[in-house]
């Protein structure tokens, strides 16, 4: 079967981002804080308790944690749904000064999603829109340029899928 | 021919590498290829053919047989030619096109 063939246009992204769920901030202190502004959002509109939050850093914090890093500065917070997802829903936030993930120098991330995914078939769509949104040079050039929350909501709500 | 890609959860960072797969099949014109995605813990060495995973947990996947490492899960020209050269090792006909 080709998931990918599966849910093909349409404004998925748009549709999981909650509204003031994209942020932009100059610098985090580190990936701890990059972490908690990502999904402060999603614990506000209670789509995620905080143990999930928890859940993650310590997923980023064991060895092998990196996994989370996509490559091009952006990272895909998450963790399993169990850790405490209510609702499957994405946050996004841009930071201009890169931070390192897992204070690891072979991980400077600018982008950091925060995933909840409240089981593995709901989030199809989603990760199917992201997965397009991010393999895609050219979106991977106009997120590594973002300036400010207005900008990152319309790099990524502005893209037809 | 089976790919299984894999993460620390296996629901995002594996989730996304195998969509980015199917799209490099799909570009590579090479069908009957099966795909999925799993947490590292639970795959086992008869899962799949080729195992594709991020550079940083490839070490604790080496035990699964053919490993693949990527430095990067949405840089397509790295996944698309690594995904044929694993097509090529493992005998599936890569029609000409990109």
């Amino acid at each position: 079967m080709w998931l990918y063939e599966i849910l093909q246009g349409g404004k998925v992204l748009e549709e999981f981002l909650r509204p003031g769920a994209v942020l932009y901030e100059d610098n985090v202190e580190g990936w701890q804080q990059a972490v908690d502004e990502a999904a402060q959002p999603l614990l506000d509109a209670g789509t995620i308790r905080p143990e999930y939050v928890d859940a993650i850093k310590e997923s980023i914090a064991k060895p092998g944690g990196t996994y989370m890093d996509l490559g091009s500065g952006v990272a895909l917070a998450h963790a399993r749904p169990e850790a405490g997802v209510v609702q499957t829903s994405l946050s996004a936030l841009h930071v201009g000064q890169p931070f390192l993930l897992a204070d690891d120098p072979d991980h400077p991330i600018t982008t950091m999603f925060c995933l909840a995914a409240e089981d593995a078939n709901k989030h199809l769509s989603l990760m199917q829109a992201l997965a397009t949104f991010l393999s895609s040079e050219a979106n991977q050039e106009r997120l590594a340029k973002v300036s400010s929350s207005q900008e990152l909501e319309s790099v990524l709500t502005a893209v037809e899928q | 021919m089976k790919i299984l890609t894999v993460c620390s959860t296996g629901l995002g960072s594996s989730f996304m590498t195998q969509l980015n797969i199917e799209k490099a099949l799909k570009q590579l014109g090479v069908s009957g290829v099966e795909t999925d995605h799993m947490d590292l813990g639970s795959a086992t060495p008869n899962d799949a053919d080729v195992f594709f995973m991020g550079r940083d947990i490839a070490d604790s996947g080496q035990g699964l047989g053919d490993v693949v490492a990527l430095n990067s899960l949405i840089d397509m020209n790295e996944i698309t030619e690594k995904v044929k050269a694993a097509l090529e090792r493992h005998g599936v006909q890569v029609p000409g096109k990109e």
